[in-house]
């Protein structure tokens, strides 16, 4: 067993097991923002005029179509705040496409109605079937593995590509951020959800209803078909700018009256039961030591303040027995069996089918590239 | 423990539910022992007014509510028509009520009305507070409620009444004495402002 | 005063929640307990629920999940389709419901109306007539079986005859503005005002607060029903569960 250590510059900590820390206590995820994230990281002039580029690109491209890109939006902060940059500072007239898995908070619906009344944008949503979605939802909680948001996310990603795609949509723009999300999620804690393999091989062990609706994408579909094959490109605007969370938030609440969440993640139900409670009571993985070390290395909020937080429960004890019983009742099961799967031995990615190799090796590629800078580990 | 009188009138699993979510201990009660367990009881009701006093007359229950309500000084709040049971008399029927609080239960008149649908009065109505009681914390006047009634609760003295709401007339929309207190509207249906008067109810 | 009741309804096909138009072309829209709990959270005056499928497939309602939305209002829930019976409908009134529909089963046994009526009280029973104008004609016809099946009933007739059955509240739903989002077909509703003294509310084809406002002036209080208004948004007709907050109400409502 290895012996408990925390990182000495963010809450990174030894539940992520492959932790490692340099001579100083500094761990890996620390290092890698240090060395590969930070140089290439501008969220400065130099970004601006990139992006000024990038944007004048999609503009052009756009000329004569209804919209010129398209914006995944889940009502969330970063996506949230993204459409509002795009419309009223980068002057872009995209698409916002929102996917319903049958967990929209109302928080959620809310916000995207009153972001998306008063920009005056068009939205398109796709609502995915819910009988196959609960079922794949059981078949990833009976496997006993850490990741069972894999598909929620999944189907998020298959749909928004695959509509591009359709559509000929070459310009994806995403709220994804170094400024909240410079260490991601250990694998170990949640594995890839674009992995198909994995995801049908789960689906084929546990799952009960054929899944002809539900949406499968593909790594190597979305990472090489797409942006090589079709020229579909993905950007990432909030990363070539000042991205403050809590400014971004205020601002939004006075624009739009948009509500904020009590955590990231919280616009879907199921996602809040997921990393607030399931992750943390069955694996002892804490998602909120990820995001506030993200908080942490980009100056947003200090160690001393996270670990005062962390030191709370994820979860309002007092409340959570409704929950538990919310998300039993939307799957059909029975108080019971949601309690026996949160009590089954637990198991990994690797007791399944999975396309790890294609990650690593993409990954190493994408790396050698300068395509990608840190990445997922 | 919060006992919601089961007699066979009115939906008392939507105040189960209410209650369950407050964290609150509650039971459905229908029978004396049950009863004599509770702290405060809810006394719902629907329906004709005769049909409902005859329920309850015929459930056994009316003795040991009587005992806890006017002896033990038991807080019990009567729902629609489980508050016009607490009046002497209603225009409805012919059996007399519990005659718990001082009044009479009058049919609306239609004078004043304007719409095809006169009665009942069904739909979201307002509340106008006469004074001030911890029943009503944090609900102020102007607070919306659910209502579906054609007959409505007159008290004989002011001092009975919590608060009014007007269809026509201003009538006595909630009413109070001592431990026993009637609403004429159904906070198991009337979202976060029914929530909060059924949990002042249970804090009292 | 008495506020005119806004209320969301939505129709149930194997066991998801779906729209049409002009009763056809049924679009799944999604989970049906998920969009309950947000139209509850969202504070929605009144919800109505109608299972489609059951009557045209002669299946028992639905308990399983009548209780399951139940659960979720704490506004009044109306429900409806394939309830023949007094004893199916008590049933389900023990699940938390407070209203029961009746559409087709009071039109093959209008006698049920009367039956449920002196059994729970005519605030309890509501009759939902589906009326399609006929062709040529001012008139319009009551259709059954989810629009499928002409039944030659006048629907100003049989909205009457219900009502003196012991009908409690009419629910007027016009197939042609079903899901068009155009506006309401005010001459249906006229006719059927004129002639019933109960409760009226109306359905098929809201499409902005303004036709809700309009109804509310002429007739100061009605019970004002959509379905796809409240479910899509924009010309995409994106799946977006949607319903007047406090302040949008109050601004409809004051006319």
């Amino acid at each position: 067993m290895r012996e408990y250590q925390v990182c000495t510059n963010c809450v990174m900590d030894t539940t992520d097991s492959k932790i490692t820390f340099d001579d100083k206590g500094v761990c890996d995820h620390c290092n890698t923002y240090y060395d590969k994230i930070l140089p290439n990281w501008h969220p400065n002039d130099k970004g601006q005029a990139e992006l000024d580029k990038i944007v004048e690109g999609i503009k052009k491209e756009g000329k004569g179509k209804d919209f010129d890109c398209i914006i995944g939006m889940s009502g969330g902060i970063d996506s949230s705040y993204l459409l509002y940059l795009a419309v009223e500072k980068l002057g872009l007239r995209p698409l916002v496409f929102h996917v319903d898995a049958g967990w929209n908070s109302q928080i959620a619906v809310n916000n995207i109605e009153r972001i998306v009344d008063k920009l005056k944008l068009d939205l398109y949503t796709h609502v995915i079937n819910w009988e196959e979605m609960k079922d794949l939802q059981l078949a990833f909680f009976k496997s006993g593995v850490p990741h069972i948001d894999t598909p929620q996310d999944h189907a998020f990603f298959a749909t928004m590509y695959d509509f591009a795609s359709k559509h000929n949509i070459k310009h994806i723009l995403t709220g994804g951020n170094y400024s909240t999300e410079c260490v991601r999620n250990p694998m170990e804690w949640m594995y890839f959800q674009s992995d198909s393999i994995q995801l049908k091989d789960i689906h084929k062990k546990y799952g009960k209803k054929k899944l002809k609706e539900f949406p499968v994408t593909n790594i190597l579909w979305h990472k090489v078909y797409l942006p090589y094959f079709k020229g579909i490109k993905v950007y990432r605007p909030l990363d070539f700018m000042p991205y403050h969370k809590e400014d971004a938030k205020k601002e939004l609440q006075e624009k739009f009256g948009w509500q904020p969440y009590p955590q990231k993640h919280f616009e879907s139900r199921f996602t809040k039961f997921y990393e607030s409670y399931w992750l943390y009571e069955r694996f002892g993985y804490d998602v909120r030591k990820v995001q506030f070390s993200s908080l942490i290395l980009t100056n947003q909020m200090t160690r001393e303040e996270a670990l005062e937080e962390l030191k709370k429960l994820p979860y309002d004890k007092e409340n959570i027995h409704h929950e538990f019983e919310f998300i039993a009742d939307k799957l059909e099961i029975s108080i019971e069996e949601l309690q026996s799967y949160l009590n089954a031995p637990l198991k990994t990615y690797k007791d399944y089918k999975s396309q790890e190799n294609v990650y690593k090796y993409g990954a190493k590629v994408m790396r050698a590239l300068g395509l990608e800078k840190g990445g997922k580990r | 423990m919060i006992g919601i009188i089961n007699y066979g009138l009115g939906n008392v699993q939507a105040f189960a539910n209410i209650y369950k979510n407050l964290n609150l201990n509650y039971q459905l009660v229908d029978n004396e022992e049950d009863i004599l367990k509770c702290s405060k009881l809810v006394f719902p009701g629907v329906g004709h007014f005769d049909h409902a006093m005859t329920l309850f007359n015929n459930s056994g229950l009316k003795n040991v509510i009587e005992q806890k309500v006017l002896i033990n000084k038991t807080p019990i709040i009567g729902i629609c028509v489980g508050m016009q049971m607490l009046a002497k008399s209603s225009d409805e029927g012919v059996l007399p009520g519990l005659g718990w609080i001082d009044g009479e239960v009058k049919k609306f008149s239609t004078e004043n009305l304007t719409h095809k649908s006169k009665l009942p009065q069904m739909g979201w109505n307002t509340i106008q507070h006469i004074g001030n009681h911890p029943i009503f914390n944090n609900i102020s006047s102007d607070s919306r409620f659910y209502f579906l009634h054609s007959y409505y609760f007159k008290c004989t003295s002011e001092s009975n009444v919590l608060c009014t709401t007007n269809y026509g007339v201003n009538y006595h929309s909630a009413v109070f004495k001592d431990n026993i207190y009637g609403v004429q509207f159904h906070p198991e249906k009337s979202h976060q402002n029914g929530v909060q008067l059924l949990k002042n109810f249970a804090n009292l | 005063m008495l506020q005119s009741r806004i209320i969301p309804c939505l129709l149930i096909h194997n066991k998801g929640l779906v729209k049409t138009v002009k009763f056809k072309d049924a679009k799944y829209v999604g989970d049906p307990l998920n969009a309950v709990k947000i139209y509850n959270e969202k504070e929605a005056d009144e919800l109505i629920v109608l299972d489609i499928d059951a009557s045209v497939e002669k299946n028992e309602p639905d308990y399983k999940l009548i209780e399951r939305l139940a659960l979720q209002c704490r506004m009044p829930l109306c429900y409806g389709g394939g309830i023949k019976s007094v004893e199916q409908a008590l049933k389900i009134f023990s699940l938390g419901v407070e209203k029961i529909a009746l559409s087709s089963a009071a039109i093959e046994n209008p006698n049920l109306i009367t039956q449920l009526a002196d059994k729970v009280g005519k605030q309890s029973v509501v009759v939902v007539i589906d009326a399609k104008k006929k062709l040529l004609s001012s008139k319009y016809e009551v259709y059954m079986h989810n629009g499928k099946k002409s039944t030659g009933l006048n629907a100003v007739d049989w909205a009457k005859k219900a009502e003196d059955l012991g009908a409690g509240e009419i629910v007027i739903n016009s197939i042609d503005n079903d899901g068009i989002m155009t506006g309401y077909d005010l001459n249906l509703i006229d006719k059927i005002r004129e002639v019933t003294n109960i409760p009226l509310t109306v359905l098929g084809g809201a499409g902005c607060y303004e036709d809700f406002s309009n109804l509310i002036r002429k007739y100061q209080v009605l019970g004002l029903a959509a379905g796809s208004f409240f479910v899509f948004k924009g010309k995409y007709r994106a799946v977006l569960i949607n319903y007047p907050n406090l302040e949008e109400k109050l601004s409809i409502l004051k006319v």
